[in-house]
């Protein structure tokens, strides 16, 4: 018998699959020890040549051993084998392959490794970007990972905050005594362990005077929060870090639709019980099945009662790998050679043989383990028959957290590793991260080509002698060159035993030779885990206009609009969005009609100073406003740019309501707390955002006048008029602006009431033949009628003057952004002026550029396109060069990107009504 | 009850939408000691600090920004304590209430939040502006068992549906 085993006990009850076989775990096993319970030793394929390669670790560490595990949207690629416990029902499959592990055709590419060592891509894959477009495939499909799962995830990540006095980070012995003396005295704990089960080392190398089970009771007895699958990924300021914990095992299904937790957590205390990490030996053939850390091997027989092999070659320069030795004995298998680098060493088990001076050379395996194990002792050589090598090359403290938080790391030469040293924040790192074991450097042995350091990207001892001699001489770029420490594993086993023979190119020593700087996250963290609960909305909750059951009931087509949702069109007896959208415009132009404007930015202002703040926003003049009177105005940054446009009522004596555009709403609450605040703490009033307080509906059209006469009983305002009034039994605000160019209302009404007020009003428009419409009309009501908006014509780039308003500024000039607007560049030659453009020949592209000729540079561009809603004929709005002095000039619009033409005459951009005519009853 | 720790909460934490309160945005931009004392005259207790509350049996104030309250009930006599010093702004319309109460409150509005919610944090009484999962929310605790959640309206939908999710897991 030979390979992993484990003696069936009966606990084998939970079925899984791996590569389509099916297999048993035990409760409580690692998809890794299920595995080698189950004789598998061969698990993956190499990233690059593609070599086989089984299970090296038994923590989060594994550089080796990843898998895919779940299916469909649950699919998750590059899991550790070591870091995922076996559910019922678990599908995992190997991946890199082609058409199978055992037979992977890509193989062929570890035979051609002499001539795809470091650099092999940036020596052969230059050229022109066409010869990249050609490799690129090839490349993707022949080296790489996992694949990423097509369909979307179906489950929930959460993220919460937390807060404690003391976060402690595992649960090794060290970690839970910090945390059980903070707890006992007092604080807020809280206890964070990536394994599913407490007890870090403990699990391993059991100690009588701790349980940990016991510690944990009594932690949480006391108050404690104890996190378990939960892992410290990010160390970040004032002692902030973010947890990822896994509520399911990757691709089982969670039964309260949550899969994972992202914790915020802000601590008083961080103490770091991290561990350590056991360093590879470097020897030919390191890497196959059957090669795994001493302390793993302890691992899988103490913790699952796995036995990785049969017969074992030890390899060590410290003394933990005589724990193995020992581990190994007791499980009734067979140390066939205890391979101590150093000179001595402690007493070994009997009936084990000790040979000291000696290292690993090589090993040949078969497919699930070794065949053999070649050592150098004594400067000769010897092989062993053997299934298994536990090799321990010194140990390596898990400093990343350290080093995230901004600490320094210190050299012990004994341990011959880096140890957390001082740190900026509230931090200290205690237990075995800050005493590793002594570990003497020791010179590998065998061919450097196969002699592997970072087994994830097929880095090997030649690799990095390969980038010295070709100049990298700082570790930045030897990292870079050879992918050292990239990937899932960044490194974890591999940066020290790099940086050593880098250290020995360099003749110095290896604090000399330098680190690279670990940083977020410890380990892989999912997409879905950082976008949270918004990853199926972009982010961002939906905000719902107060009507939207009621608009839904129309059954409308939506528009997202910024984070809200707005009926596009409401389409009947079968009409696509065109024809919905020129119906409902038409029905303004000829009758009436009501669109929802809640959205609409509105703020109250309110005090004898009202007036004054308003002067010093709205960029025209506010105060000589007649109470019951309200004015078209527009808002400009410092530098004299508008960024936003809308309209201000004088409500009373000393309350206004200012209106802003939707989508500047946000940015116009922020722009008047930050005038009231910082530029006129004095003045005496105040600034209110009621956009949401006020459902607004608009009435347009030839007969909204008469329609909202009849529904208010009194006769309305006149064109920028307010008055308030009464309508369906509710107070309302009713303002005579005019966004279609039509004689308009704007119907502003306390949004709990808003349902009934809107009712009244489509029920009275639609018995005059008036129907609602939505913004695809409102679109072509307003391009037509010349006025622009936010994000088209007023791009963050245009003057007054460029929009043709600057006959409207404030003539007193004080407002924000008088100055900015006295700069030469704002006034010179050559600037975008707002036009129409009539087409001579076509449909107009939006988007498209301006331009004389063919071959010519762009002269402006177009912001919106349209036709004419009863006429037809196609119209469109546009910036364009020195436009106001160009009125009549033919010029062609191109669209390259859709291979769109059309010829345009520039024009005024008011189509329609230029007079206004249609405002005055 | 909440345990310690990992404990499972066994009772139910419940959402509740209230109905429509009056809600006012009280701002006070001169003499604010003068308006103090003529508040408390009018109403019997004082103007709030920062992030406390008070209340009679007819309007209870919420101090949320440094001269700015939320006034929720009658404001009528309030309102003639304000003279040119400050002014009351209608905005309950843009406001949705929401009761959450129940023993997994606090750790409840931990989920998609940014601030401690403990006891010794935010105590009976106090109020907080704060986000939650990207929305701007008041909160005022009305007791150890729940807590009033004032969530603009066009968000109240979205994120009554995010906390009845999260729910789920509580304790967990």
């Amino acid at each position: 018998m030979s390979g992993p085993a484990r003696a069936p006990s009966g606990d084998e009850t939970i079925p899984f699959t791996f590569d389509g076989t099916a297999y048993r775990a035990r409760p409580g096993d690692t998809l890794a020890a299920a595995l080698l319970a189950n004789g598998v030793g061969l698990v993956a394929r190499s990233f690059k040549y593609h070599r086989p390669r089984g299970i090296m670790s038994a923590g989060i560490e594994e550089p080796n051993a990843l898998v895919t595990v779940g299916t469909g949207g649950r699919t998750e690629p590059n899991t550790r084998a070591t870091d995922v416990f076996v559910y019922p029902g678990l599908v995992a499959k190997s991946q890199n392959r082609w058409p199978s592990l055992s037979f992977d055709v890509a193989a062929i590419f570890g035979l051609a490794a002499p001539a795809l060592g470091a650099g092999f891509y940036y020596k052969t894959f230059f050229g022109p970007a066409k010869h990249w477009m050609r490799y690129e495939g090839f490349i993707r499909r022949a080296a790489g990972l996992g694949d990423a799962p097509t369909e979307a995830d179906p489950d929930n990540f959460s993220q919460v905050a937390g807060f404690c006095d003391v976060l402690v980070v595992g649960s090794g012995p060290a970690g839970l005594k910090a945390a059980l003396e903070a707890a006992e005295a007092g604080n807020r704990v809280f206890l964070v362990e990536q394994d599913a089960v407490p007890g870090g080392s403990l699990l391993r190398d059991p100690d009588s005077g701790l349980d940990p089970a016991a510690m944990i009771q009594r932690i949480e007895a006391l108050g404690g929060k104890v996190l378990l699958r939960t892992t410290a990924s990010g160390y970040w300021d004032h002692n902030f870090l973010t947890l990822t914990q896994r509520l399911v095992e990757p691709g089982a299904v969670p039964t309260n639709g949550f899969a994972q937790r992202l914790w915020h957590v802000r601590a008083g205390r961080v103490v770091l019980a991290t561990g350590l990490i056991e360093r590879p030996v470097p020897f030919a053939g390191n890497d196959l099945p059957g090669v795994m850390l001493s302390q793993a091997v302890r691992s899988y027989i103490r913790r699952w009662g796995v036995v990785p092999g049969q017969r074992v070659v030890i390899a060590t320069n410290n003394d933990d790998a005589y724990l193995t030795a020992a581990a190994i004995i007791e499980a009734g298998a067979q140390v066939v050679a205890l391979l101590d680098a150093r000179a001595s060493g402690p007493a070994a088990p009997a009936g084990v043989t000790v040979y000291h001076d000696a290292r690993p050379a090589g090993a040949t395996g078969r497919k699930h383990g070794l065949r053999k194990v070649t050592a150098v002792i004594g400067g000769s050589e010897q092989s062993f028959d053997a299934d298994l090598l536990a090799m321990s090359g010194g140990f390596v403290p898990v400093s990343h957290l350290h080093m995230q938080a901004g600490g320094k790391l210190v050299w012990d030469e004994a341990a011959q590793a880096f140890i957390p040293g001082e740190t900026p924040q509230v931090c200290e790192t205690i237990g075995s991260a800050i005493s590793p074991p002594p570990a003497p450097a020791v010179a590998p042995a065998g061919k450097a080509k196969k002699s592997f350091v970072d087994f994830q990207n097929d880095v090997s001892l030649a690799d990095i002698d390969l980038a010295w001699q070709e100049g990298y001489r700082s570790v930045e770029h030897l990292k870079r060159y050879t992918t050292l420490g990239m990937a899932t594993d960044q490194g974890k086993t591999s940066n020290m035993v790099a940086l050593a023979r880098l250290a020995e190119k360099q003749g110095v020593t290896v604090p000399q030779a330098g680190l690279t700087t670990f940083r977020p996250p410890f380990t892989p963290v999912t997409m879905g885990l950082l976008a949270g609960a918004g990853a199926r909305n972009a982010g961002a909750h939906v905000r719902r206009i107060p009507l939207h059951a009621l608009h839904e009931a129309h059954d409308p087509i939506w528009q997202p609009l910024g984070y809200w949702f707005r009926p596009r069109a409401y389409p009947v007896n079968g009409e696509n969005l065109a024809q919905a959208a020129l119906r409902e415009a038409q029905t303004v132009r000829t009758v009436a009609g009501l669109s929802d404007v809640s959205t609409l930015g509105k703020f109250e202002v309110s005090g004898p100073d009202a007036a004054k703040l308003l002067e010093l926003v709205c960029a025209t003049t506010v105060g000589k406003l007649a109470t019951g009177r309200g004015r078209y105005t527009f808002m400009l940054r410092e530098d004299g740019f508008v960024f936003d446009d809308g309209t201000v009522w004088r409500l009373a004596e000393d309350r206004y309501l200012l209106t802003s555009s939707t989508g500047g709403a946000d940015r116009m609450a922020g722009h008047l707390s930050y005038v009231r605040q910082v530029l006129r703490p004095d003045l005496k009033c105040s600034v209110v955002n009621v956009q949401e307080h006020y459902a607004g509906i608009a009435l347009a059209g030839p007969r909204a006048r008469s329609i909202l006469a009849a529904l208010t009983g009194a006769e309305p305002p006149r064109h920028m008029g307010y008055a308030p009034g009464t309508l369906a039994g509710t107070p309302v605000h009713v303002l005579a602006a005019s966004y279609s160019g039509e004689r308009a209302f704007e119907i502003h009404v306390e949004a709990s009431h808003a349902e009934q007020v809107w009712q009244a009003i489509e029920d009275a428009t639609r018995a005059e033949g008036g129907a609602p419409y939505g913004l695809e009309a409102m679109e072509l009501l307003r391009i037509e009628k010349g006025h622009v908006v936010v994000g088209g014509e007023v791009d963050g780039r245009s003057t007054p003057h460029d929009l043709g308003l600057g006959g409207m500024l404030g003539k007193a000039g004080g407002f924000v952004g008088a100055a900015g607007l006295t700069r030469p560049a704002l006034s010179a030659a050559g600037r975008n002026n707002f036009v129409g453009l009539v087409s001579l020949d076509g449909p107009i592209p939006e988007g498209g550029m301006l331009i004389t000729r063919a071959g010519t540079s762009p002269q402006g561009h177009v912001t919106a396109a349209a036709r004419r809603i009863l006429e037809g004929g196609a119209i469109a709005l546009a910036l364009l060069q020195d436009g106001h002095k160009r009125h009549g000039e033919e010029l062609t619009v191109s669209s390259p990107t859709r291979g769109e033409k059309a010829r345009v005459r520039v024009t005024s951009p008011h189509f329609y009504d230029p007079a206004g005519e249609r405002y005055r009853d | 009850m909440i345990l310690p720790g990992n404990a499972t909460v066994t009772e139910p934490t419940s959402i509740t939408a209230l109905p429509a309160a009056p809600l006012h945005a009280l701002e006070i931009w001169a003499n604010p000691a003068k308006v103090a004392a003529r508040v408390q005259k009018a109403l019997g207790f004082a103007l709030p600090a920062m992030n406390h509350s008070a209340a009679n049996a007819a309007i209870t104030l919420l101090r949320f920004e440094p001269t700015v309250w939320l006034a929720e009930g009658d404001v009528s006599v309030l309102a003639d304590t304000l003279g040119d010093d400050g002014a009351l702004t209608a905005i309950g319309g843009g406001i949705v209430r929401f009761r959450i109460a129940g023993p997994g409150w606090r750790e409840l509005l931990l989920e998609g939040g940014v601030f401690d919610t403990s006891a010794a944090a935010l105590p009976v009484g106090a109020t907080a502006a704060t986000v939650i999962d990207h929305v701007g929310v008041r909160l005022h605790v009305e007791s150890d068992d729940a807590c009033i959640a004032y969530v603009p309206s066009s968000y109240a939908q979205s994120l009554h549906h995010f906390w009845d999710e999260a729910l789920s897991l509580i304790g967990a």
